[in-house]
């Protein structure tokens, strides 16, 4: 277990520091200036050349990816052209709130996708399960951002049953209860959307899972013992069952991110993702690229974390 | 005339552990092997699995790198190092007729295959060609647009024949041929192989688990266990006079059809285990591996240590 | 009695050799494949469906002026479906039907040309990992174990923003280069299972190439895979683009796709108050992806089905 560990961990680093590479590159394609953010890509050609010459953008690539590497490594990612400020800054709010979406999202994909995969694959092919299966095929052929849009259109401005932008009400204090609430009742819909279409796929894999399960001999051992089939169930096939499924979280994490951007931008909700789309129409080349990397950095972390628990629970997952 | 000659052969297959994949050991397949087969014999192979025989017979073929040793086919050096080059005087016969044809391919295209990677034909030849093969192992000419899932297991294992002397080659190199067939079929393709044998002049050589079937096929025959040589010799040295305790145990397995004898052959394999169990020291070195081959007779030889 | 029952059995079973004398010349696997298809009602009924959009929309497409369809026409600002616009205009006065027809063309080309690019690309990456294994494998699906972690909507994004002469073709390419992997992981770990059959290694003594080996013994036996993860591929790629499209980093300004349509939805009166402009292209979009998704489903059946019985 532990050799994996390192070894996986051997394959992580050059996976970042490759990112982080591509991410260089492409900072350097973008006009004006993407890694410090502090030179008007609209500014007249000698005052660019100017501004580049002190800052140091003439010197070797090299030695600009080495500075701009040492300042994101103490999380500095330059300035935000338009909005004034540090990068760092500017996003720390945004990450909070795409970490509130993201966390209530995972918990209604748990919540959701749990209980209907064990129905569905505990009492396969009856009329519940048919009725489920359906659901997850719709779901599997729905874009997330069409599923999104439709249930803003009818919840939020058809039934009025929610806000329809934004992360809270404006005008409430930070802290109270009200303001607590106000921010679960803008958090619910979109979560609900990235909910509904995330967790087909756990809810297909319980499924196919539970009913491989259920034809095992060591389930029709337990049986031929007496166990009654409450025990059977709890004992032997959800245990076997949910736990990759615990797993799989970290690889989420990167089918979060993509959520997240379309459904930030359909629910107006102040997040990473709002931000990127924003940032990226602005030329505000600074933050998209601190963005793209940190993103990176999470999925690439996520799927580290996901194959470490997963080698820990099935001991058959090991790459050579 | 010496057909093929194979020196000290050797096949290693790396073992790899450790954080960095590195090779930390090595499985000897085959571990230093000798032998030499004659223009028109049959040269038998024979071993429990994991001996290295088929090992031995795909390395031959070139379907495995060597580790050490050299391969002569009519006097030409057949490896460059550990690369074997793939010859079309030597073909092979597979084990398993199942997956040893492409299920997605027609019988035509199948034995085709080897016709269009050496030689020019025109469609027209080419399925003459087809059709003539065949024939010539048996089978209906007008199954050529069949799929081999059509067909049963000794007739799929004819298509492997035709394939295999579709290109007129001098050696085969049979793996196990007949073993996935059923015991009323084995008998009738190994005639049938027998005849093809004095019909296009063949040498075979023939890897089997089976001395009945070895017996019944091979002019002479040569043992394997764990990777090496424990004996080797005409069949009648074989079977008849055993020299290795290993061939002992081996021969003495043979069933007999004889219920008279049924207690005799059981006192007699009794006997032969405890001699394997305790002389074993006397025949295989301290890692349990077999010792160098010694001559008794010109064809006749064992692999005992040197005190005798 | 029994004797004619004899005579007829006899005569039966000569009739039934002759017939299968005749009937030399098995069925080939497409054939299969389309018999299976034609056996599921949802499949049939979705093909035919998505057949049949594919048409009209490349039909009308030809017929409708691109010109005339974009055309500003401030006297017809946002109006509701009538006679005269079947599904009314948008904020420019322009035809929602039109852009419809044209957007949906659109949006099903670049499906196919994104599918068939990154279908190409994945499998050769697959199969020749598959194939060779050992090093090569390990190098190839460490490169696909990277790209898999990428943040893919972002990178496209990016690379949109700031890819230079940017076209229909630049946008395919890049979509291209974030949605191989899929297909090559599949195709890898199939063609892993292939090479260790013996009828690869046959190939070998045969004197076959590699190459040859590859493409013409061990890629017919992925087809079947191959075709029902492309045919699911569609379906995605089809959601995808009309997404990266509804964000406004889709296909070009001037061309519009489904996506454009649903982009108007900025705009929130738009959203809740005029839902002829984005409610048709989204209705489509998912019946596009659902009827694709059918038809790759059956087609996942049929291959399955046949594995078991080979």
């Amino acid at each position: 277990m532990w050799k994996f560990t390192v070894r996986r961990l051997l394959i992580t680093t050059p996976q970042i520091i490759l990112l982080s590479a591509i991410v260089f590159i492409l900072a350097k394609m973008m006009p004006g200036d993407a890694l410090t953010g502090l030179i008007d890509p609209t500014l007249s050609q000698e005052r660019i050349a100017e501004m580049r010459e002190k800052l140091g953008l003439n010197n070797p690539w090299y030695i600009q990816y080495r500075d701009w590497l040492a300042g994101v490594v103490q999380g500095d990612f330059g300035q935000s052209f338009k909005y004034q400020m540090p990068v760092t800054e500017l996003i720390w709010q945004r990450v909070i709130n795409t970490f509130w979406l993201s966390l209530v999202s995972t918990i209604m994909i748990y919540a959701i996708g749990l209980p209907l995969g064990i129905v569905s694959g505990r009492y396969n092919d009856r009329l519940i399960d048919q009725l489920i299966t359906g659901y997850t095929y719709l779901g599997f052929a729905t874009p997330v951002f069409i599923f999104g849009l439709v249930a803003l259109w009818i919840f939020g401005f058809m039934l009025g049953w929610f806000p329809t932008g934004g992360s809270v009400e404006p005008g409430l204090e930070p802290g109270t209860f009200e303001y607590i609430l106000s921010k679960l009742h803008h958090l619910l819909l979109p979560s609900l959307s990235i909910a509904l279409i995330g967790t087909v796929g756990t809810v297909q894999y319980l499924r196919s899972e539970i009913i491989d399960t259920k034809q095992r001999d060591f389930i029709i051992t337990a049986r031929a013992k007496g166990a009654p089939e409450r025990r059977v169930y709890n004992r032997h096939i959800f245990r076997n069952s949910i736990l990759p499924i615990a797993a799989f979280f970290g690889y989420e994490i990167i089918n979060l991110i993509n959520g997240s951007i379309f459904i930030e931008q359909i629910f107006s909700y102040p997040g990473m993702g709002n931000l990127f789309i924003e940032s990226i129409m602005l030329r505000d080349y600074s933050v998209v690229t601190a963005l793209v990397l940190l993103s990176g950095i999470l999925a690439i972390l996520g799927a580290l974390l996901s194959d470490i628990i997963l080698s820990v629970v099935d001991p058959r997952i090991r790459i050579k | 005339m010496t057909l093929l000659k194979v020196n000290d052969l050797k096949v290693h297959f790396p073992i790899r552990g450790g954080i960095l994949n590195r090779k930390i050991d090595a499985i000897r397949a085959v571990d230093g092997v000798n032998f030499e087969i004659r223009q028109g014999e049959t040269y038998g192979l024979v071993g429990e699995s994991g001996s290295g025989k088929t090992t031995t017979g795909k390395a031959v073929m070139g379907l495995n790198n060597i580790t050490d040793g050299e391969i002569y086919f009519e006097n030409e050096l057949l490896n460059k190092g550990s690369k074997v080059n793939i010859r079309r005087d030597i073909q092979m016969i597979f084990q398993d007729p199942y997956s040893s044809l492409n299920p997605r391919k027609r019988v035509f295209d199948i034995i085709a295959e080897p016709i269009r990677n050496y030689e020019k034909l025109s469609k027209q030849e080419e399925k003459r060609r087809v059709q003539e093969l065949l024939s010539q192992v048996g089978l209906s000419p007008e199954s050529i647009l069949k799929y081999p899932h059509e067909f049963s297991g000794g007739q799929r294992q004819r298509i492997g024949v035709a394939r295999a002397i579709a290109l007129k080659p001098k050696l085969i190199i049979m793996d196990e041929p007949v073993s996935a067939l059923d015991v009323s079929v084995q008998a009738q393709v190994l005639n049938f192989m027998q005849e093809l044998q004095e019909e296009l002049n063949l040498t075979y050589l023939f890897i089997s688990h089976d001395l009945g079937v070895v017996k019944h096929m091979c002019d002479r025959i040569g043992i394997m266990y764990n990777g090496r040589y424990v004996e080797e010799g005409t069949k009648e040295e074989i079977f008849n006079d055993p020299q290795h305790i290993y061939t002992k145990r081996l021969v003495a397995a043979i069933p007999d059809i004889d219920p008279k004898r049924r207690q005799d052959n059981f006192k007699f394999r009794e006997q032969v285990k405890d001699e394997f169990t305790n002389s074993y020291n006397d025949y295989f070195d301290e890692d349990g591996l077999a010792y160098q081959l010694k001559p008794i007779t010109d064809t006749h030889r064992v692999a005992l240590p040197e005190r005798g | 009695m029994s004797q004619k029952q004899t005579q007829g059995d006899i005569e039966k079973a000569v009739k039934e050799q002759q017939e299968e004398k005749q009937e030399q010349k098995s069925p080939s696997g497409f054939r299969i494949f389309w018999r299976e298809i034609l056996k599921d009602k949802l499949a049939l009924v979705s093909l035919i469906f998505f057949v049949l959009i594919t048409v009209v929309v490349f039909g009308a497409s030809e017929i409708l002026d691109k010109a005339e369809v974009t055309r500003v026409d401030p006297f017809n600002i946002y109006q509701p479906p009538s006679d005269e616009f079947l599904l009314g205009t948008d904020q420019g006065g322009r035809d929602i039907f039109g852009q419809l027809m044209i957007g949906t063309r659109n949006s099903l080309a670049i499906g196919f040309l994104v599918t068939l690019l990154s279908g190409i690309i994945g499998v050769v990456f697959g199969v020749v990992s598959g194939y060779f294994g050992g090093h090569i494998d390990n190098a190839l699906m460490r490169v696909v174990d990277f790209f898999m972690v990428l943040p893919f909507i972002m990178l496209v994004i990016v690379f949109v923003a700031i890819v230079p002469k940017y076209s229909i073709w630049t946008f395919s390419l890049i979509m291209t280069a974030f949605l191989w992997m899929g297909i090559a992981r599949l195709i890898r770990s199939k063609a892993l299972q292939e090479k260790e059959l013996d009828y690869a290694q046959a190939s070998r003594t045969l004197g076959s190439s590699h190459t040859k080996i590859i493409f013409k013994q061990v890629l017919p036996n992925i087809t079947s895979l191959i075709v029902v993860t492309m045919t699911l591929n569609l379906a995605a790629n089809i959601g995808i683009e009309s997404g990266l499209s509804f964000l406004g980093f889709g296909f070009p300004k001037d061309t519009p796709s489904l996506g454009t349509l649903l982009s108007y939805t900025t705009n929130p009166i738009t959203l809740e108050e005029r839902w002829w402009i984005w409610l048709p292209a989204a209705v489509l979009i998912l019946l596009l992806m659902l009827s694709v998704r059918n038809v790759g489903e059956a087609l996942k059946r049929a291959a399955d089905a046949r594995q078991r019985r080979a």
